[in-house]
């Protein structure tokens, strides 16, 4: 046989999908269990398209040469002081959300895709969700490692795991997640690897690591541009396992239809966080949300992606109109509710400078003067007679995606949407349609849900006063409350007059 | 629809009252001052007189806005029905259930 080396497409066939073989002692469905219940037909595993065409070893090779020169970064970063020259201390608080909601996202991601990468029928597929969730594994630890380094100087950053299992706003990605992984195999894969990595992804994305390079975070920056290729393929892959669901059987449409409606709100609520931080944790703006929504959603998604998914009999997700209508109002609602429990929080809000006030009187000339400008000068004037603005008390919970019920009727910012399904004589609360025929499709599955407020009164937080709470947290002083009396904003301050850096 | 799953998929409501013993959970949400993000949760007896609820634990709520009067509530609502009850009547005869909502405006 000639020697030389093969074409990279033919070392894939090889050493992946030619690695396989079809069982004969024992039925398929017994060595994959899980991949028939969902209602979902596959006949031709075959036909599955993995975008990631790689081998193991070229895998490997490949992103060891990505990682040395992220660490290179990293290590540049923190040996010469660069915190020292971001815009503001405030843009820490970005990171804090990013690596207490995002990262451990990550890591579930890597568990679920190495569950795939074992339990999916075909080579193809198994293959691409093994890469995947080494991808997955890499961007949980390179995230840590390129934030850890704040960790020495700033608050809210030490106890990151403790805190996404704990922390009453963290149970909103928490909750999102684990929806995903505990249902089956071809709804997680149009969960995660379709909504929220193909339709919602750069809205995840562009706001964090866009906001790294406005803010002057040349590290997370730099890890941006590492996870890139890395995430286009997720996005391919994603868009591959809509097209091989939706060409392998007319039935598979309306199954995947319904998760599609179900995802895309299920996402697009959990994204409110990432738009407050968006419009009101950057010191230096990228864009505003409604501009990004505007182009990666309306744009990119409902003008680009829907009219080709249509050929498949698939429409844009069923509560997509809310959304825009909301484009004008989310940020401003969800970062409402931040400033007002960052008492409970491991990041520290504070009243938007006048200038930022006026960017959001003309980012959003029709909102924001009438609804949202008169709550911020309030807030200010309260703190300036030394009253800071807090909510004394518990909010009210949406079971399903179980941020506070801070969201407005559609159309109508000034009268909170209260929506609510009985079921088995007992009443649920939801913030908005979209949840409301979430929990109705599968009350079965949301009556389970741990809602932070109810555990704390069910005396399952540690115990029943804040400061226990606050505890069991894992807290510690000054990692949540207000920014211009918090340890961050006084050692900034010191720091940039001359003061040791981390010095008493 | 229910859940599809491999197995008999059947578990109890994690918030269920009887979790509570005789307490319940209850709504309250100020509603024309968006100073207040969010309806306000307590938990509270059932057997608790309105007028103790208003005071121990609306008032001190809604008392996070240094505007508030306690004396200023009015068109009370449970569940989007008008709720005018006596100061000692209880939750419970009032038809506060768990998880209810009780709204008032200033």
């Amino acid at each position: 046989m000639a020697k030389g080396k093969l074409p990279m497409r033919e070392r894939y066939r090889l050493l992946t999908r030619d690695l396989d073989w079809t069982p004969t002692y024992v039925k398929p469905e017994d060595v994959y269990p899980y991949t028939r219940y969902e209602g979902i037909k596959i006949h031709d595993w075959d036909k599955w398209e993995d975008p990631f065409r790689l081998t193991v070893d070229s895998y490997c090779k490949y992103q060891a040469e990505k990682d040395k020169k992220l660490y290179a970064v990293i290590d540049g970063f923190a040996q010469g002081q660069g915190h020292l020259s971001l815009t503001d201390a405030r843009y820490v608080n970005s990171l804090k959300l990013f690596l207490c909601g995002v990262t451990p996202l990550e890591y579930a991601a890597h568990r679920h895709f190495a569950y795939l990468a074992r339990h999916l029928d075909g080579a193809g597929g198994r293959f691409a969700a093994l890469c995947q969730s080494i991808d997955e594994l890499r961007h949980a630890q390179t995230e840590t490692h390129t934030i850890s380094q704040y960790n020495k100087y700033y608050g809210g950053l030490h106890n990151f795991g403790q805190m996404h299992d704990r922390v009453w706003y963290l149970s909103v990605p928490k909750s999102f997640f684990e929806d995903g992984i505990s249902a089956g195999p071809f709804e997680f894969l149009t969960a995660i690897s379709f909504s929220f990595e193909y339709l919602l992804t750069n809205l995840l994305f562009v706001p964090f690591m866009s906001g790294a390079s406005f803010n002057g975070d040349l590290a997370t920056m730099t890890f941006g541009f590492s996870a890139q290729s890395d995430e286009s393929r997720h996005m391919t892959l994603g868009l591959e396992v809509i097209k091989f669901m939706l060409e392998q059987d007319e039935a598979n449409v309306p199954i995947v239809q319904d998760w599609i409606d179900k995802w895309f709100w299920r996402g697009y609520r959990l994204l409110g966080l990432v738009a407050a931080m968006m419009d009101y944790m950057l010191p230096k703006k990228i864009m505003s949300w409604k501009e990004a929504f505007e182009l990666y959603m309306e744009k990119q998604m409902l003008e680009g992606l829907f009219p080709d998914l249509e050929y498949y009999g698939i429409r844009p997700p069923r509560h997509i109109q809310q959304a825009i209508t909301e484009k004008e109002y989310m940020s401003h609602q969800v970062y409402w509710i931040l400033y007002q429990f960052s008492h409970a929080a491991n990041f520290n809000t504070t009243v938007p400078p006048r200038e930022e006030l006026d960017w959001m009187s003309e980012v959003y000339p029709d909102t924001f003067d009438r609804h949202y400008r008169p709550l911020w000068e309030r807030a200010r004037d309260l703190q300036e007679q030394g009253k800071r603005f807090f909510f004394n008390g518990l909010p009210m919970l949406c079971q399903v995606c179980q941020i506070p019920m801070g969201f407005t009727e559609p159309g109508d910012p000034s009268t909170i949407c209260v929506r609510t399904s009985d079921f088995r004589d007992e009443r649920f609360n939801f913030c908005s349609d979209g949840c409301k025929w979430i929990f109705d499709r599968e009350p079965e599955k949301y009556v389970q849900a741990w809602l932070p407020v109810h555990q704390i009164y069910q005396g399952n937080c540690g115990g029943s006063t804040i400061p226990e709470v606050l505890n069991w947290y894992g807290f510690a002083d000054g990692d949540g409350g207000e920014y211009l009396t918090s340890p961050d904003k006084l050692n900034w301050d010191k720091w940039h007059t001359g003061a040791v850096v981390g010095g008493a | 629809m229910t859940v599809k799953a491999l197995y008999d998929y059947d578990f109890p409501s994690k918030d269920r009252q009887e979790v509570y013993g005789d307490d319940i959970l209850v709504n309250v949400m100020w509603t024309n001052n968006p100073m207040l993000c969010s309806a306000a949760c307590f938990r509270t007896p059932k057997a608790m007189s309105w007028a103790d609820f208003k005071a121990q634990m609306i008032d001190p709520w809604a008392a996070s806005d240094p505007d508030y009067d306690p004396s200023a509530p009015e068109g009370w609502q449970v569940d989007g029905e008008g709720f005018d009850p006596a100061d000692d009547t209880s939750l419970d005869d009032a038809g506060v259930g768990h998880k209810g909502l009780i709204t008032f405006r200033t």
